[in-house]
């Protein structure tokens, strides 16, 4: 328990330096391109420019600017005015897309997990069945296809040919079902390699022989004596894959039009709304520490031997 | 009459029935260009009550043979060929997965080499030692706790109760293979396997599991096999010795009798190897040249190539297991025709 809280602090200290360099990386960067959110296309008469400007605190020093917003954001957890956004908080946006994209996101990493680790271990302890090499060329497969590819073939089949999935929209299972699919596959075709190669280790190891020694029946000796052990490789990469969810979905949810994080993000890019990447970027980053955190902590229930630090 | 404590008992009598037979058991390895014969052949009796030791060289068979009486041969690639192997009027090559989850751990167990590797490290020593228990007897949960601690005890690991709830890697080697001998022994099986059971160890603690294993053979007349690369070791704990050497065993004979006059060239050469009785770090290697190519046997005698005493007629045939003495077997032209005169 002393490990855990002392391990917690620990990483909670590095998530507020990551946060910071993310910050001012962030905000280099964003200064640093030419041109400014009222540019553009958009021709702006210099008055109204110049009041805007004001409101976003543009026209201070670029220093000042730096910890004017920093201390918004550390005192109040306020993230400013979207720029591309008139009338809308950062925090309102976050509020209103974060939940749909974490959505999506959970649905397609739980998709992925319970279809990879089942693939896998089929795959494994029917090694060099027809099954297992069915398993694993879709599983290259599914790796090597973009997610939009796969959303735009998705579409097509499931949408307009066999009509039993909308083509979009929010809310219900149905609506969800697609876009989780489409995002899970490839995390879904990795982890089955992952399990697969997990599964074959560790029924080489000498303490599955010891198990099979003892007389436990094979379906005992997979399920408690291999499959733990196999698991590890897959609880590590559930960080990497929650990353890659994330980003995928941004992608994702543009392609099936759904009201999460993804399509505020690409705007926020094209139309250079600093406040608003901004926040999105605080908030993945704060969102990858948390993950990997608790995979960290899996792992180490997992495998006693492991300590956490 | 008092006993020497580094003596084994006289041999239990072998009037009775054998406890189990192994007769002309054959296993292969399907390797890239070949099939490697692991086992060529092999038959031994094991009686109540006794210890009989296999040794050999690396590779000449010794675990995999093992390993087929517990139907544990990995496949692939490897595969019994033939033989069978009788216990209790049944051929335990020809049972069903189910009916050798029976025997497994339950009747027959087995101590493997490494007992840093053999426990599972996920999961702590006492659900390790109650899962068997639990399945083969029918254990509540909190029974088998208790007797997985009294087996703790038994192979002298103090605090058991307590060191239950630790994992593998708290414990010593020599402690690992302690937990391995209470799981093997703790359904109160017929024969022990004992796969060096203590070359990972050092001496001292070597000793120590000897003296163990011997003691629970007294206590519950267990059989055990005993494979190890180490004659001091066999000198030690042995009623028997079988002499394995390319896939086939070339001396069968009792262990005084053995280390008196050996009657194989091979065994021989094991104890010319050894300097002198009573070291007891002495592994089998010392025998100049190399074992045969088992995926691919010269004709005639495997061990002509490294044979002093070699015969034309060993090039040409291979010699079976025949009678060189009372209850001696030797598999060897030359030694075969010194017997009959
Ligand atoms: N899994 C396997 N795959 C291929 N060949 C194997 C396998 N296991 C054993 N063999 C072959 O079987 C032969 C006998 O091996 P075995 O393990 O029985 O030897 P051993 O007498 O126990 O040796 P050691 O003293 O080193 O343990 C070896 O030549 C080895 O190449
Ligand atoms: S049969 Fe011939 S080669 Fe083989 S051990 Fe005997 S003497 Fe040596
Ligand atoms: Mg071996």
């Amino acid at each position: 328990m002393r490990d855990l809280l002392s391990y917690l602090f620990k990483r909670f200290i590095w998530m507020i330096l990551t946060l910071l360099a993310v910050y001012t990386v962030s905000f280099v960067l964003m200064r640093a391109v030419p041109g400014n959110p009222f540019s553009g296309e958009r021709n702006v008469p210099p008055a109204i420019e110049r009041q805007l400007k004001a409101r976003y605190n543009l026209d201070a020093p670029p220093i000042q600017q730096y910890f004017d917003y920093l201390g918004g954001i550390v005192t109040d957890f306020d993230l400013g005015w979207c720029m591309g956004l008139e009338d809308y908080s950062v925090n309102q946006v976050l509020a209103e897309g974060f939940p749909v994209s974490a959505t999506l996101a959970i649905f397609a990493l739980v998709f992925a997990i319970i279809l990879g680790v089942t693939a896998g271990v089929i795959s494994a302890v029917y090694r060099r069945s027809p099954a297992d090499v069915a398993l694993m060329a879709a599983a290259v497969l599914g790796i090597a296809i973009p997610n939009f590819v796969l959303a735009s073939l998705a579409i097509l089949l499931f949408v307009f040919t066999i009509q039993i999935f909308p083509a979009g929209g929010w809310g219900t299972l149905q609506q969800i079902a697609l876009p989780a699919f489409c995002l899970g596959l490839p995390v879904a075709a990795y982890i089955a390699r992952l399990s697969r190669a997990g599964m074959l280790e560790t029924l080489s190891k000498d303490h599955v022989r010891t198990a099979f020694a003892k007389g436990l029946p094979k379906r005992t000796v997979i399920l408690r004596h291999v499959l733990p052990g196999a698991m590890l490789p897959v609880v590590s990469y559930l960080g990497p894959a929650v990353a890659r969810v994330l980003t995928g979905s941004l992608v994702l949810e543009k392609i099936f039009a759904l009201p999460g994080l993804g399509s505020h993000f690409i705007n926020a890019a094209t139309q250079r709304d600093y406040t608003l990447a901004m926040g999105m970027v605080l908030t993945y980053t704060v969102l990858l520490f948390v993950m990997n955190t608790l995979v960290d902590i899996s792992y180490a229930i997992i495998d006693p031997r492991v300590k956490l630090q | 009459m008092p006993e020497s404590l580094s003596q084994p008992d006289a041999a239990p009598s072998r009037h009775g029935e054998p406890l189990l037979q192994v007769n002309d058991l054959q296993v292969s390895f399907k390797t890239d260009d070949s099939r490697v014969r692991a086992v060529r052949g092999v038959s031994f009796d094991i009686y109540p009550g006794e210890t009989v030791g296999l040794v050999g060289e690396s590779g000449s068979g010794k675990s995999v043979t093992n390993l087929a009486l517990m139907g544990l041969v990995p496949s692939p690639p490897g595969r019994v060929d033939g033989g069978s192997v009788m216990y209790d009027g049944k051929d335990l090559l020809k049972l069903s997965p189910l009916q050798m989850q029976s025997i497994r751990g339950r009747r027959i167990a087995m101590i493997f080499q490494d007992p840093m590797t053999a426990l599972n490290p996920l999961m702590t020593v006492g659900q390790q030692l109650t899962e068997m228990t639990r399945l083969h007897l029918g254990l509540s949960r909190r029974q088998a706790n208790e007797k997985a601690a009294e087996m703790l005890e038994l192979v002298g690991i103090s605090g058991a109760s307590r060191r239950l709830r630790d994992y593998p890697h708290q414990f010593s080697g020599g402690m690992r293979q302690r937990v391995m001998i209470a799981m093997a022994l703790s359904c109160e099986p017929d024969l022990l396997i004992a796969d060096e059971p203590t070359t990972a160890l050092d001496v001292t603690i070597q000793a120590q599991i000897l003296d163990l294993l011997r003691e629970l053979q007294e206590r519950r007349g267990t059989s055990i096999i005993l494979i190890t690369h180490d004659l001091g070791v066999v000198a030690e704990t042995c009623h028997r010795v079988l002499v394995m050497y390319a896939g086939k065993v070339v001396e069968k004979s009792d262990a005084g009798p053995l280390f008196a006059s050996p009657q194989h060239p091979y065994t021989q050469g094991l104890l010319q190897s050894l300097p002198r009785f009573d070291q007891v770090q002495t592994t089998l290697r010392a025998i100049p040249g190399q074992p045969p190519d088992l995926g691919n046997l010269p004709e005639g005698c495997s061990f002509r190539s490294r044979c002093p005493l070699a015969i034309d007629r060993c090039a040409r045939e291979e010699p079976p297991l025949a009678s060189v003495g009372d209850r001696r077997e030797a598999a060897c032209w030359v030694a075969e025709e010194n017997a009959n005169g």
